[in-house]
C-alpha cells in the first residue's frame, strides 16, 4: 500500500515539475496544484500502511475502537486541501484578470510587457 | 503560568476584518475599526510582555486538548517581542496608508486584508504546533498576494506570480516536511519535538535516519521566506511594485517572519544530533552571503525603493548570523537585531513614500533639495537612516555590537564581513542622502508630478506613521538594556528548552539537558 502511494507521489511531482516549467501561466499553475495533491499523498503514507500483519484491514477512525488507522495525518490533509483549494481559486482569478489586463498569460510576453513602462534597473542605466 | 486570553490575538483581527469587510464602501468607520484593532492588541501584548520579563512562559491549550494533541498557543519573550514590534509597524503603516493608498485601492478590500495579514502574522509569533505555522504562514499569504494585486495594475499583475509561485512551492514543501516529521517523531508540537530531540541526545540514542534532511527541508523553506541567500530574487522586484504603505509593512513583517521560524525551531528541535554539523555551516555561509551581496547589491541600485528593498536582504544576513552562531548571547543579539530592524526599516520605507511623493519618482536623479523645503523628513530619515546603519546610540548599534563580538572568536569572517556591510551600508544611505536631500533642486525636471516647489496636502497622516516609527526607533536605542534583557531570556530558553518543555506540556518531567541541546 505504501509502495503504491510512493509511486503516486512520485507521478505527481513529476508532472508538476514538467508543468510548472512550462512557459504558459496557465499549466504552472497546473503544476502547483498537482504538487498540492502529492503532497497531501505523501501525508497520508505517513499513517502507516492500513492493512493489518494478518491481512485484516484497520478501521476507520471514528467508527472502530481497535487497530484504529492514525486519524492525524487524514486531519492534516484535510487542512491541506482546503488552502490548497483557496489558492487556487486566487491563482485562476488572478490568471483571468492578468489575461484581461495584458492580453497574454504567457511568462516571455508579460515579461516583455514589463520591459518598456520604465523597469530598468540601476545597473543597465 | 496559563492564560487563555492569548487566542485574542487572533479572535481581534479576525473580527475585525469580517466588521471591515461589511462596511467596504466606508473607508473611515474602516479605519477607525482597524486602528482600536491593532492598538488594543498592541496595549494587550505590552501589558503581558512586561508580567513576564522574567522569563516566564504564558500558555493557552485550545479547547482544553493537553499539550501535544491540541493546538497550544505559546507567548514568551520571543513571541512577545516580535509581536509588540510587529504591531508596532502596523500601526505606523496603517496611519501612513490612509494618506498614501489611493481610495480606490482603499475601497477595494485594503483594510480587510490587512487585518487578514496580522491573523497570520500574530499565529506565527503565537502557535506552538509545526502544523499550525503551516496554516498561520497561509493566511500570512493569502492576504500578502492579495495586498499585493491590490490597485490592479498592469506592473503588479506581472510582478505578483514571483511571489505568489515561489511562495505556493515553498509551502507545498513545508506541508511535505510537517507530514514527514509528523511520521518520524509522531509529534507536531514544537515542545514535544524538542522534548523528542532532548530524549534522545539524553539517552545517547542517535535521532531517526533522515532526520537532517528534514532540517534541510524547513532551512530552505524559511530560507525563502525570510530571504536568505540563495533564495532572496523574489524580494526586490516584489517591493518595487505595491504601495508604499503595503511594501513598508511587507519590509518589516513577512521576511521577519520566515527568520522568527528558523529562530524558534532550529535551535529547539531540528539544529540537533547530526543536523547541526549541516545545518550550521549552511546558515553560517548563507550569512556571510546575504549581508555582502545584498549591501553590494543595494549600493548599485539608483532607485530610493529599490536600495531600501534590497537592503532588507542585506539585514537578514546579521540575523541568519545571530543565528548560524547558536549561541545564547548569539541568539540574543539576532532577535535584538530584528525587533530594531522591523522598526528601523519600515519607517525608511515610509519616508520614501514621502520623498517620492514630493519628488514625483524614486529615481534618485529627479529627486533633489529636499532637505531644505522638507527639514523634518529629512531629519526622520536621517535618524532612521544612520539607526540602519549602526552608529551609536542609536538602536542598530547595539544590534550589531552584540552580533559582531559574539562571533569575533567563533567566526572571524563573518564579523569582517559584517563590518564592512556596516561600512557599505552607510555608503548606500549617503547616496540616498545626497542625491536626494542635499543635492540642489535641479530644474525643471522636478516639475514632473512633484510638489514644484508648493506644498502637497493630506500627509499629516503619512508623518504621523512616520514619526511613530522613527520615535520608537530612537527609543529601542535609548532603552537597550531592558529589550536585550528580554531577549536574553529568549534566548535562554532556546538553547535550554528545559523552561518551554515545561510550561507547555507540564507532564514532561524535569529535563537535564546534555550539551548538544544547545550551546551557551
Amino acid at each position: 500500500m505504501t509502495t503504491v502511494l510512493a509511486v503516486c507521489v512520485a507521478v505527481l511531482v513529476t508532472v508538476s515539475v514538467y508543468l510548472m516549467l512550462s512557459r504558459e501561466l496557465k499549466s504552472v499553475a497546473m503544476g502547483v496544484f498537482a504538487l498540492g495533491h502529492g503532497a497531501n499523498l505523501s501525508i497520508l503514507a505517513m499513517s502507516g500502511s492500513p492493512v493489518l500483519a494478518d491481512g485484516g484491514l484497520r478501521n476507520p477512525p471514528i467508527l472502530g475502537a481497535v487497530n484504529l488507522v492514525d486519524p492525524l495525518p487524514q486531519a492534516l490533509i484535510l487542512t491541506a486541501i482546503v488552502i490548497n483549494f483557496a489558492v487556487m481559486g486566487f491563482l485562476l482569478t488572478l490568471l483571468i484578470v492578468t489575461a484581461r489586463r495584458t492580453g497574454t498569460i504567457n511568462v516571455d510576453d508579460l515579461a516583455a510587457e514589463d520591459r518598456p513602462d520604465g523597469s530598468r534597473t540601476g545597473g543597465d542605466r | 503560568m496559563t492564560n487563555n486570553l492569548l487566542g485574542l490575538f487572533v479572535v481581534i483581527p479576525l473580527a475585525t476584518s469580517l466588521a471591515t469587510g461589511a462596511l467596504v464602501r466606508r473607508p473611515v468607520p474602516q479605519r477607525i475599526l482597524g486602528l482600536v484593532s491593532l492598538c488594543s492588541m498592541l496595549v494587550l501584548a505590552l501589558t503581558w510582555l512586561v508580567r513576564i520579563r522574567d522569563g516566564e512562559v504564558m500558555v493557552s491549550q485550545m479547547g482544553a486538548w493537553p499539550a501535544p494533541y491540541g493546538i497550544t498557543l505559546v507567548f514568551d519573550s520571543l513571541s512577545g517581542l516580535l509581536l509588540c514590534a510587529g504591531l508596532l509597524v502596523t500601526i505606523a503603516c496603517y496611519v501612513h496608508g490612509f494618506s498614501m493608498v489611493e481610495p480606490l485601492t482603499e475601497r477595494r478590500y485594503f483594510h480587510p486584508l490587512m487585518q487578514l495579514l496580522i491573523v497570520g502574522v500574530n499565529q506565527s509569533f503565537l502557535t506552538g504546533d509545526l502544523f499550525n505555522l503551516f496554516v498561520a504562514f497561509e493566511i500570512m499569504l493569502m492576504a500578502s498576494y492579495g495586498l499585493l494585486a491590490i490597485g490592479r495594475t498592469r506592473r503588479q499583475m506581472t510582478q505578483a506570480y514571483k511571489y505568489l509561485l515561489l511562495n505556493l512551492v515553498a509551502s507545498t514543501v513545508f506541508v511535505i516536511t510537517a507530514g514527514l516529521v509528523y511520521g518520524m517523531t509522531g509529534t507536531l508540537n514544537i515542545a514535544d519535538l524538542a522534548r523528542f530531540v532532548a530524549d534522545r541526545s539524553n539517552a545517547g540514542v542517535p535521532l531517526p535516519t533522515g532526520f537532517t534532511g528534514l532540517s534541510v527541508m524547513l532551512l530552505v523553506v524559511f530560507g525563502l521566506k525570510g530571504a536568505f541567500f540563495p533564495l532572496w530574487f523574489w524580494l526586490p522586484d516584489t517591493y518595487h511594485t505595491c504601495p508604499i504603505s503595503i511594501a513598508a509593512l511587507f519590509s518589516g513583517l513577512l521576511t521577519k517572519v520566515g527568520v522568527y521560524a528558523v529562530l524558534r525551531t532550529f535551535p529547539l528541535v531540528f539544529a540537533a544530533g547530526d543536523a547541526r554539523d549541516v545545518v550550521l555551516p549552511i546558515l553560517a555561509v548563507s550569512a556571510g552571503a546575504t549581508m555582502l551581496l545584498g549591501v553590494l547589491g543595494a549600493v548599485s541600485q539608483h532607485n530610493v525603493r529599490r536600495i531600501l528593498a534590497i537592503h532588507v536582504i542585506s539585514q537578514v544576513g546579521y540575523m541568519v548570523f545571530g543565528i548560524s552562531m547558536m549561541t545564547t548571547v548569539g541568539l540574543a543579539g539576532a532577535l535584538y537585531y530584528m525587533i530594531q530592524h522591523m522598526v528601523v526599516k519600515s519607517s525608511l520605507f515610509l519616508c520614501c513614500g514621502v520623498m517620492e511623493r514630493h519628488a514625483g519618482s524614486d529615481d534618485l536623479d529627479e529627486m533633489g533639495g529636499l532637505l531644505k523645503r522638507h527639514r523634518w523628513l529629512g531629519a526622520a530619515f536621517f535618524v532612521a537612516a544612520l539607526s540602519l546603519v549602526g552608529l551609536p546610540p542609536l538602536s542598530g548599534f547595539f544590534g550589531k555590537l552584540v552580533i559582531i563580538r559574539e562571533g569575533w572568536t567563533a567566526s572571524w569572517w563573518l564579523s569582517a564581513i559584517g563590518l564592512v556591510t556596516g561600512g557599505l551600508t552607510l555608503l548606500s544611505m549617503l547616496k540616498i542622502w545626497t542625491q536626494g536631500f542635499w543635492s540642489p533642486e535641479s530644474g525643471p525636471r522636478l516639475n514632473r508630478g512633484g510638489d514644484a516647489g508648493g506644498r502637497v496636502r493630506g500627509l499629516r497622516a503619512a508623518h504621523t506613521g512616520i514619526g511613530i516609527l522613527v520615535v520608537a526607533a530612537v527609543l529601542i536605542g535609548l532603552a537597550a538594556e531592558p529589550i536585550y534583557d528580554i531577549a536574553f531570556h529568549a534566548a535562554e530558553q532556546l538553547t535550554d528548552p528545559s523552561t518551554y518543555i515545561r510550561a507547555v506540556n507540564p507532564q514532561a518531567g524535569d529535563y537535564v539537558l546534555s550539551a548538544s541541546g544547545g550551546g551557551g
